[in-house]
């Protein structure tokens, strides 16, 4: 299993929260490696979040919920 | 003339989910690696990625010699694409707002919309001018403007407006081969931008690899048999959710995409209003003079009994677009609009 982790945006404040702006794979998909699963910002930065490995995806925050830096977001098994 | 069959989406693909900047983008950079005359330039194109996330990554795909930040002035750099484009580039070219047209017009449609044509089809503008429009994020008055049907009216450019991400790609793949001048009009509010109001349509699946969506054709963006609504952009989306909400007391509404103001695919709207006999337009620019209008008159040059009610339009009154929301939102053509002119065309 590969936890998938909200990714530090903002070095200055470690324990920022960001948005999960935008989920581009539905809970229980298959996806491949370096697939994009979501688009996550931060003060308006926003990066993509690329699957860290291939597996079946499932989502452990809804789209637009206030995620802490770090926190998991998604798990891959 | 079938508009229900444009292949827009061949079955076999396989498909990602996209927002419609990443489809945009993706398309570019197809064309980029399969072509190196195409070059993309504009204000704040390169390490930025385009304020509306037109380019982002193309930088560092691409390298400053083929995503250029260009100093702000418009009428340099629109020329500068117009004479590359005429010794055998293919540039695209970003007007950051289509609002900014005012201080590069000259360049736009005297001289990218004209030469083709001044020098006896002798010189080819194969040039795409991109550009951000629409209203809805409190932007101001010259921020927030469609003006598609200024641009439109000027002969001799191509001007084409994706609603969807899957067009957003082919339309560009299409515009960038296409040997005219070809203006895209990206709405913000389709981009799926991450700090723009969400709008769920703005990301959908979008088939991988190459492919074009024609220039020209429109889509039927949802089937009905009671009354047409002819639109195009941002209210394509708009159109479908009023038409999701308004079939709960059975009213079959039948959505049009244009995806494009020239040419317009009059056929696709002749076919529609023959079977629904109601029409709706909806269009984010102004009212009047421009292509509500023009949807219109189509269907009154053609055959004006095909209307068995009165034409509904809704669109952007002849005022400059307010900076106040609740003031912008009364002007723009949003889902209480439209679905008050459904309603008054089924009530007849």
């Amino acid at each position: 299993m590969t936890e998938v982790p909200f990714p530090q945006l903002s070095k200055e404040r470690p324990d920022a929260e960001g948005v999960l702006s935008t989920w581009f794979v539905t809970d229980g998909q298959a996806v491949a490696a370096d697939q994009l699963l979501a688009e996550v910002q931060v003060d308006k930065v926003s990066v993509e979040v690329p699957a860290p490995a291939a597996g079946v995806v499932h989502l452990l925050v809804e789209e637009e919920a206030a995620v802490r830096q770090g926190e998991p977001i998604a798990r891959i098994e | 003339m079938t508009v229900t069959d444009t292949p827009t989406v061949p079955a076999p693909r396989a498909s990602r989910r996209l927002t419609t900047s990443k489809a945009m983008v993706e398309a570019i950079a197809h064309e980029m690696e399969r072509n190196p005359e195409v070059i993309y330039l504009g204000e704040d194109v390169g390490a930025y990625g385009g304020i509306f996330s037109s380019t982002t990554g193309l930088l560092d795909r691409f390298g400053p010699d083929r995503v250029i930040d260009t100093p702000i002035s418009e009428t340099a750099f629109i020329g500068l694409g117009i004479g590359a484009a005429v010794e055998g580039m293919r540039p695209i070219v970003e007007l950051m707002f289509a609002d900014f047209m005012g201080v590069c017009l000259d360049q736009i449609y005297n001289h990218m919309a004209k030469i083709h044509f001044e020098s006896g089809g002798n010189v080819k503008v194969p040039m795409v001018l991109t550009t951000a429009v629409g209203g809805g994020y409190s932007d101001g008055a010259q921020h927030s403007q469609c003006l598609w049907g200024t641009f439109a009216h000027l002969p001799g450019m191509k001007v084409v407006v994706p609603s969807t991400p899957a067009d957003a790609k082919g339309l560009m793949t299409a515009a960038i081969r296409d040997d005219n001048p070809v203006v895209y009009m990206f709405h913000k509010g389709v981009m799926g931008l991450p700090w723009m109001a969400k709008n769920p349509r703005a990301t959908d699946d979008v088939p991988d690899g190459e492919y074009e969506v024609p220039i020209g054709k429109a889509r039927v963006a949802r089937e009905g048999g009671d009354v047409t609504v002819v639109t195009l952009s941002l209210s394509v989306h708009h159109a479908l959710d009023v038409a999701e909400t308004v079939a709960e007391d059975g009213i079959d509404v039948e959505v049009i995409d244009l995806r494009s103001l020239v040419p317009l695919d009059r056929d696709a709207i002749l076919t529609s209003v023959s079977k629904t006999g109601r029409l709706v337009v909806v269009d984010e620019d102004y009212r009047s003079f421009g292509l509500s209008g023009e949807v219109v008159a189509t269907v009154a040059d053609h055959d004006p009994t095909l209307l068995r009610v009165p034409v509904q339009r809704v669109a952007v009154p002849d005022v400059p677009i307010p900076y106040s929301r609740p003031l912008e939102y009364a002007v723009l053509p949003r889902h209480d609009r439209i679905e008050s002119a459904v309603r008054r065309a089924v009530a007849v």
